[in-house]
């Protein structure tokens, strides 16, 4: 069978809090609906093999490699992404920790490293230097800010647990 | 006869004597796209696809066996499916089916043979990419296979590094070698009779990736005059426009390329780059259509050039005082199936083959060969992390026989200024090598460490380990070597700077609106920088060779000298006092000697627009002129050197040969820190990849040369898990007066040091010594077992 054969379905998926019905392909990858349906560029395609991280996003609260996951199969669940994750002009703890401890650099692999961190700050508010270690360890950052990730981590745990989850910015 | 000094060499230099005082240079600074990048919105090359309709998809059809004839290419059958708009071959290039980047000797489109598993035979372009993939199995090539050729030691001799018998991969070229270079200062007969300990050992480093985290793309836009504009994922836009419009046979000026941030360069998205952009554009030549290229891992990592493999043998003798009396290496380095820059960095590797030491006599042989492997060129270090690894265990082991501290050892023999190098070449300022190498054995402990850890017994052993390293600062004799920027003032005081340097994420541009903010007086948050584009950047040469800040710092202060001069003098008409008087910190413009005399930056400028006085300017650079003798491989490669010292601790399982990396101190001698955060992100960073390297990368080939790791699951780079507890970098500024404000590069020194430090600290930790890399858990297992330091 060919790829022209196969019958498009509709699924509805909701993402940032918003609902979306689009026609995929049985084939087709989460990540793909995402990137170049919904116009989501902010998820990434690093390997296509779910090792590298760059295209974590969490689906009903679980850090997932939206390349592994079939679009059909995120029918009905609730997906955030980097674009999700402040209310539009803010950051997020998470955001304001990363450029508090200059971390940045291709910034190709930092939503799925956001994405992860916010999955780990979600179960645990106060996390050691190992378990950050842990739960970032499906990130693959090749420009060497992992030190940085760390720091940030932290830094980011810190401002939550003090209520401040939101920053104003410049820019 | 003599020509006049450039006035850009005297305003570089003037600089340098003059300012003292930084406001922002070496202040730790958010970079310009931090806030893009953070919010994700960032838009790198495949991102694009969503901004344009219409798009076409182009699929590589790659070769069934690593060397073969072609007797038949057959693209009927694909042609037929639904959705294939074109199957492009070799019969379809409209100009020169070469991408070669030294050598024409690199086919976009293989016709004659195949010369690797990642050539290209055909391209299929369709309406989807899926469709595309499905089209390219039906693509029928008939092959003639012929012997494959992987190990470099096939295609020369060990010894005379003559070329061996064999069946030619590049029959056309008549051989297989593809360049030699060679160092021939002193005697060194003469030297080793004088030697009292003389240390010979063979070192082999391994293929690695560079696993950049964005794969390659591009995307061909077809112009209403006939011309294409290519969006690249390229550390090269004018690079990229040459070999682009060789390919379409185009002029230049109808070719246009336009760069997007890089998820990452590391010098592996020089010359893929150009091959994948020639993909594109021809596809879009031939349908008319928008057409998009994106790499999967497994394409990138078959498909793209890789650090050169080498082969290196080393004979060092040294005096009973330890002094260093001779060195004698052959080294040889496998290119792979194509030459890519693979002559540059075999003089790379050759320029420093002998490190930063005082040398009296040496005798130095590189051959670099191809062979049926993945294509090797540039990889940050460009032939140094090989040649240190060699060098920096010589030392150590130099320092074993003659009963001298490691660390004491190297003083003794240290460039200093003053100096001349192995190539004759006087450094006569400018050399901070012994300041790095005393720093960092102070901050990590080196002599109590050393000390303590000689005393460890049990299984679970520490070691502590040292590397020096130096690195010659942009092209060198290499060629052209000049760079550019324009910086344009509007009207509203905002200022545009544009260059045709990149941004894979090193940060370096940010360095670069830091010194023209220090010059002109504005901060750097009045800069947008903007993307460049072979429609409006200048031609800046090349984004490699850890040259953006050193050459590219040298362009900006140019243009924002010009600038600044033009500024002072109308703001000294303003508020008659001198030009010389004037101070801009923008928003304010005064006079320094009253600062109650003031005016608004913004009244400046549009006084400047009133009085027709332009605020565009451009600033060139040309690099001081590089020397190379063939015969002697004397001269002046490099108009100067990075400098550094690595002190690597690591704790070695000796039941399971594992090394763990606790700490590294990293200090480099980089003449002056610019953009401090940059520069401390590529300290950890180099250390980073420079773990990978030393501990765990390699891409492995099959006796077939399929590639047997062609993705980031079995091709292991460092993850969080793997990484230091701590990354301390150390900077020592010892002003090059070249450089803008004496600033030198960084990029790729900040790995050539890593994996030899790490190798010694094996070495003190367990007392074995592995000679190739990656030392994975079973070499130092194997090595503890067959030297009986473990039972098991």
């Amino acid at each position: 069978m060919s790829t022209e054969e196969y019958p498009e379905i509709e699924i509805t998926l909701n993402v940032n809090g918003k609902d979306y019905t689009v026609k995929v392909k049985p084939y087709e990858r989460l990540l793909d609906v995402l990137r170049y349906k919904l116009g989501l560029s902010s998820v990434k395609e690093g390997c296509g093999r779910g090792e590298c991280g760059t295209c974590a996003v969490i689906m009903d609260g679980k850090l997932i490699a939206s390349c592994l996951v079939l679009a059909i199969q995120a029918r009905g669940k609730k997906i955030l992404t980097l674009e999700g994750l402040a209310p539009p002009g803010k950051l997020h703890a998470i955001q304001k920790a990363l450029l508090d401890t200059y971390a940045m650099q291709c910034g190709f692999c930092f939503p799925g490293v956001i994405m992860a961190m916010k999955s780990l700050l979600d179960r645990n508010p106060n996390p050691t230097e190992d378990e950050i270690r842990e739960a970032l360890s499906g990130n693959l950052c090749r420009c060497g800010s992992y030190l940085r990730f760390i720091k940030a981590a932290k830094l980011a745990a810190e401002y939550i647990r003090k209520g401040q989850v939101y920053f104003e910015f410049k820019g | 006869m003599a020509l006049p000094t450039a006035e850009y060499v005297k305003i570089v230099e003037e600089l340098f004597e003059k300012v003292k005082k930084f406001t922002y240079v070496g202040k730790h600074m958010q970079r310009w796209d931090a806030i893009e990048k953070i919010l994700g919105k960032t838009r790198f090359t495949a991102d694009y696809a969503n901004l344009y309709r219409n798009l076409v998809y182009v699929y590589s059809v790659r070769a069934k066996y690593a060397h073969a004839k072609i007797r038949k290419i057959d693209v009927s059958e694909a042609e037929k499916v639904s959705g294939v708009l074109k199957v492009i071959t070799h019969k379809d290039v409209p100009g020169v089916n070469d991408v070669g980047y030294v050598i024409p000797d690199q086919p976009l489109l293989a016709y004659s043979k195949v010369r690797y598993i990642g050539d290209i035979v055909a391209l299929i372009v369709a309406e989807d990419p899926y469709i595309a993939e499905e089209a390219g199995e039906k693509v029928y090539v008939d092959y003639e296979p012929l012997p494959v050729i992987i190990d470099p030691l096939e295609i020369v001799d060990p010894i005379t590094l003559e070329e061996k018998k064999h069946v030619l991969i590049h029959d056309e070229r008549e051989s297989d070698i593809v360049a030699r270079y060679r160092i021939r200062t002193g005697d060194v007969k003469k030297g080793f009779d004088q030697a009292s300990v003389i240390v010979e050992n063979e070192y082999r480093t391994q293929y690695a990736e560079h696993a950049y985290m964005e794969p390659e793309a591009a995307l061909a836009i077809p112009e209403p005059d006939g011309g294409i504009t290519i969006i690249a994922s390229t550390q090269c836009p004018y690079e990229a426009r040459r070999a682009i419009s060789k390919v379409l046979g185009m002029p230049f000026n109808k070719v246009r390329v336009v760069v997007p941030p890089l998820g990452g360069g590391f010098g592996g998205k020089e010359d893929v780059a150009n091959e994948i952009g020639a993909k594109a554009a021809l596809a879009t030549l031939l349908t008319g259509r928008p057409a998009i290229a994106v790499h999967t891992r497994e394409e990138s990592i078959i498909g793209h050039s890789k650090r050169h493999p080498a082969i290196m043998w080393y004979k060092h003798g040294a005096s009973r005082d330890g002094k260093l009396v001779a060195v004698e290496a052959r080294i040889i380095l496998d290119t792979g199936a194509y030459a890519s820059l693979g002559p540059f960095v075999a003089w790379r590797a050759t320029v420093h083959s002998v490190g930063p030491y005082k040398v009296p006599n040496a005798k130095v042989d590189t051959v670099a060969v191809y062979t049926n492997g993945i294509y090797a060129g540039a990889f940050r270090g460009f032939g140094n992390p090989q040649i240190h690894f060699a060098i920096e265990q010589q030392m150590d082991l130099l320092a074993e026989e003659l009963d001298i501290d490691p660390v004491e050892f190297r003083l003794k023999n240290i460039l200093r200024n003053g100096d001349r190098t192995v190539h004759g070449q006087l450094l006569d300022h400018g050399v901070g090598l012994e300041g790095a190498l005393v720093k960092a054995a102070k901050i990590a402990n080196w002599y109590r460490k050393r000390a303590e850890y000689a005393k460890q017994t049990g299984t679970i052993r520490k070691g502590i380990g040292a590397a020096l390293l130096w690195h010659g600062n942009s092209i060198g004799a290499e060629g052209a070597d000049y760079s550019a920027v324009s910086i344009i003032i509007n009207r509203d005081g905002s200022v545009t700077f544009r260059t045709g340097l990149t941004d894979f994420g090193q940060g370096a541009i940010q360095g670069l609106i830091m010194l023209a903010a220090e010059i002109l007086g504005v901060p750097p948050e009045y800069f947008r920088v903007e993307m460049p584009d072979t429609a409006s950047v200048p031609d800046a040469g090349p984004t490699v060779a850890s040259r953006t800040t050193a050459m590219g710092g040298n362009a900006t202060l140019v243009a924002a000298y010009k600038l600044r001069k033009k500024l002072n003098e109308v703001a000294a008409d303003m508020l008659k006092c001198s030009p010389d008087d004037i101070e801009i910190k923008a928003p304010e413009v005064y006079c320094r000697s009253d600062p109650a005399r003031k005016i608004r930056w913004i009244d400046l400028i549009e006084e400047c627009f009133w009085k027709g006085i332009s605020l565009q300017e451009y600033g060139y650079y040309r690099a001081p002129k590089a020397r190379w003798d063939d015969e002697t491989g004397h001269g002046e490669p490099y108009f100067t050197y990075t400098f550094g010292a690595i002190i690597a601790e690591v704790v070695v399982d000796m039941e399971t040969g594992k090394t763990y990396v606790e700490r590294m101190v990293t200090a480099y001698d980089i003449g002056r820190v610019v953009n401090r955060v940059g520069a401390e992100l590529h300290a950890e960073g180099g250390a980073i990849q420079g773990l990978g390297y030393a501990l765990m990368e390699e891409i492995v080939h099959s006796p077939e040369g399929k590639v047997w790791n062609p993705n980031l699951y079995a091709y292991y780079i460092p993850t969080i898990l793997d990484i230091p507890k701590e990354i301390i970098p150390i900077f020592v500024e010892a002003g090059y007066i070249r450089g803008p404000f004496g600033a030198k590069g960084l990029g790729e020194p900040s790995i050539n040091g890593i994996a030899p430090a790490i190798a010694n600290a094996i070495a003190n930790a367990v007392g074995v010594r592995i000679k190739s890399l990656p030392m994975t858990p079973e070499k130092v297992y194997l090595e503890l077992k067959r030297k009986g330091l473990i039972k098991l």
